[in-house]
């Protein structure tokens, strides 16, 4: 079924009860040219993507609970492509293009909201980081603009501008940053696939892999039996180090848990995202009207999918700050989710030293943004044994090399990234 | 009720850390300091000196009613066994004192302070309102002291009289 | 989650800092650096980890936990343990 006003009239009139799923859930077939474990954002847009762009339809999509229910499911939806390292703008930038074009290619409502990013500054200092990248953005054909104090302003007058401690001085502003909705990218993903024949299998878990006698990787073990594949793609990103293992490999990832909150419903107050740049805080408001914020990773190796209070605290102390008026808002519920925070902060996309077996992995905190080129350059390096222009620098041997992307400079403590 | 908190800060005390050497044990240090120390967060008393246990072989050592070269004199009698430097600027000292003072600690630290577990001679090396704090219970009355480093007691003493006036 | 300090007692993880697995050896020369800096185990299950006792005793101690459900089996001070 394809989506049009008539069919939406058509359903209002039914009072929206003849909905039907979207996508099939298919049993295991036997073999498969592409099995894709992990069906989050990324292991779906690999699927389509194998589909559209490459013609692969023979494919699986091998997920242990039910799609979208990892981090897809509960990240904060802020999409942008506001880096400064050339090994990661283009990528984000291409991804910000999907995102544009997505709900065209898909037939589905993903919600994207270009509602704009502020990333806040509050010292010369930053504000120097900022303009220079900005400028490397600029440098990259990506829209940034460097606002003053008064601008920022102008968007958000309610934040604290004169607090003693972190004066707001500006921001870098992204107007083509913004907001998605990340269950339907989940859904709508899916059906697209679907649609183009690939399996989507829920409730099967990974156990281990099939190889041959010369250690190529020709299949998986799961919980409902051996899936035979030409090739198979790893997307099982809080996960990745586990699902590796059972190949063997040691990887360049921690896991750790990142939390988020959201406030009860409340007419908008808030125009797009909002960074504060003296602690760990972002905030958005849904279209639902609940105030959707977070802050920094818990810090220690999880994956427990929930957090602890002092980060709790830590995020409310930061909202308090930048933003007074929030302490009048009732958080409604927070979450965790398992982040692969890898050992520069970027993320692989790329073949692992066994033949057969292809990695994409390391998205820490921010691969939702990633997911459509993810899923578009991941379907690349599977049709093709290479990596998408705009994805070369995601190699896993870089750490050895020496070629890390290391945005913020923290070293290999992925704690810190 | 902010009468049930009595606060002061104490004017005078010379304060030192002293860190015993590698495979220096605390009953040597003990020894030359006259004091029986053990590697665990007590605070005890000769009379004359008081040594506060923040850590495995670490120490900070106070002395009410100092002579001149407090410090000086320490690391003489400390000569091979371990470390000294003196604390006396470095850190400020809080007395709390009143039936608020054990409520009011409880409101910054997330410590137990029950007598069961936290009596006179007890010390924790722990944080107050994110401010670095070594807290020893000097009587049953309840009285304790709080050491802080002295850069944060400007933000110390703001902790201690909003949490005084909302007792 | 509380993390027992095995000088000053259970403490709230607040007052620690993370370092991460305890298991890593330093090599001595530069055969195997890259896996030491770089490459973890990352278990789902019991880890042995290094906190520091920041806003505490101020020492380095090696923890017991389970990355599945945050129980904590045990400690030592991490210069006890050979960490
Ligand atoms: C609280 C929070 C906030 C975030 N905010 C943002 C944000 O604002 N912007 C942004 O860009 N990013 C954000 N992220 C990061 C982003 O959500 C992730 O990087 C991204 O979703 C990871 O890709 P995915 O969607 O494919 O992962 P997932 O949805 O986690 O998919 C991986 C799937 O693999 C499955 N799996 C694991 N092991 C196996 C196995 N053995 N067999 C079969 N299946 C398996 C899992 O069940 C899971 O469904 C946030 C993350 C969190 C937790
Ligand atoms: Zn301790």
């Amino acid at each position: 079924m394809r989506y049009s006003v008539f069919s939406l009239s058509a359903n209002a009139l039914s009072g929206h009860r003849r909905w039907k799923r979207v996508w099939r859930d298919a049993e295991p077939a036997e073999a498969y040219d592409v099995v894709i474990v992990g069906g989050g954002g990324h292991g779906l847009a690999t699927a389509h993507y194998l589909a559209r762009n490459h013609g692969i339809t023979n494919v699986a999509v091998i997920e242990k609970g039910w799609i979208g229910g990892g981090n897809a499911g509960r990240n904060t939806t802020i999409i942008r492509s506001n880096y400064g390292l050339p090994g990661n703008e283009p990528f984000y930038e291409w991804s910000m293009k999907l995102w544009e074009g997505l709900e065209q290619d898909l037939n589905y409502n993903v919600m994207v909201s270009q509602r704009g990013i502020v990333n806040l500054y509050h010292s010369d200092a930053q504000r120097d980081a900022y303009a220079r990248r900005g400028n490397a953005m600029r440098l990259h054909g990506v829209d940034a603009e460097l606002l003053s104090s008064d601008d920022v302003r102008k968007l958000a007058p309610f934040l604290d501008f004169e607090s003693a401690r972190f004066p707001i001085m500006g921001g870098l502003y992204q107007g083509r940053a913004g907001t998605a909705r990340h269950d339907a990218v989940v859904w709508g993903y899916a059906r697209a696939a679907s649609q183009r024949g690939v399996d989507i299998i829920q409730n099967c878990e990974v156990t281990g892999f099939v190889q041959d006698s010369a250690g190529a990787i020709v299949g998986v073990e799961t919980t409902r039996g051996a899936i035979r594949a030409g090739k198979v793609g790893l997307a099982v990103a809080g996960n990745s180090s586990r699902v590796a293992a059972l190949a063997g490999l040691r990887l360049p990832i921690e896991s750790h848990v990142l939390q988020a909150f959201v406030s009860e419903g409340l007419k908008p107050v808030i125009p797009g995202v909002i960074t504060f740049g003296a602690g760990h805080f972002y905030i958005s408001q849904s279209d639902k009207g609940g105030l959707v914020f977070g802050g920094d990773i818990d810090g220690y190796n999880s994956y427990a999918q929930r957090g602890n209070l002092p980060v709790v605290e830590d995020v409310c102390e930061g909202g308090m700050a930048v933003m007074p008026m929030i302490g009048r808002a009732r958080i409604l519920r927070s979450w965790g989710g398992i982040m692969d925070m890898s050992m520069d902060g970027s993320p692989i996309i790329d073949a692992s030293p066994l033949p057969g077996l292809y990695l994409n992995a390391g998205w820490c905190y921010g691969g939702f943004k990633a997911t459509p080129a993810s899923g578009w350059c991941f379907a690349h390096l599977l049709a093709t044994d290479r990596s998408h222009e705009t994805a070369t620098a995601f190699r896993l041997d870089r750490f050895e090399s020496g070629h890390l992307i290391d945005e913020k400079g923290a070293g290999a403590q992925p704690n810190l990234h | 009720m902010a009468e049930h908190l009595i606060h002061s800060e104490q004017e005078g005390w010379a304060l030192a850390t002293v860190m015993a050497r590698r495979a220096v044990g605390p009953a040597a240090v003990g020894a030359a300091l006259e004091l029986e120390l053990r590697d665990e967060p007590v605070a005890v008393s000769n009379g004359a000196i008081r040594a506060i246990g923040t850590g495995p072989g670490a120490w900070l050592v106070i002395d009410t009613e100092p002579d001149h070269g407090f410090a000086d004199a320490l690391q003489d009698r400390l000569e091979g066994l371990a470390s000294v430097s003196d604390q006396s600027s470095g850190y400020a000292v809080f007395r709390l004192s009143g039936a608020g003072a054990r409520t009011a600690l409880q409101r910054g630290a997330a410590i137990d302070f029950h007598p069961d577990v936290f009596a006179p001679g007890s010390v924790a090396t722990t944080a107050i309102a994110h401010i670095g704090a070594i807290v020893w219970q000097v009587d049953d009355s309840p009285t304790y002291d709080v050491a802080v480093f002295r850069s944060l007691s400007g933000s110390f003493r703001h902790w201690l009289e909003e949490t005084a006036a909302a007792l | 989650m509380r993390l027992p300090c095995p000088y000053c007692g259970d403490r709230d993880a607040q007052e620690f800092s993370y370092r991460g697995d305890a298991g890593p050896r330093r090599p001595e020369g530069e055969d195997g650096l890259f896996d030491y800096v770089y490459l973890r185990d990352n278990p789902a299950g019991p880890i042995r980890e290094l906190w520091y006792h920041a806003n505490g005793c101020r020492n380095w101690i090696v923890v017991t936990r389970d990355t599945r459900t945050h129980e904590v089996h045990g400690s030592s001070l991490a210069r006890e343990s050979g960490a």
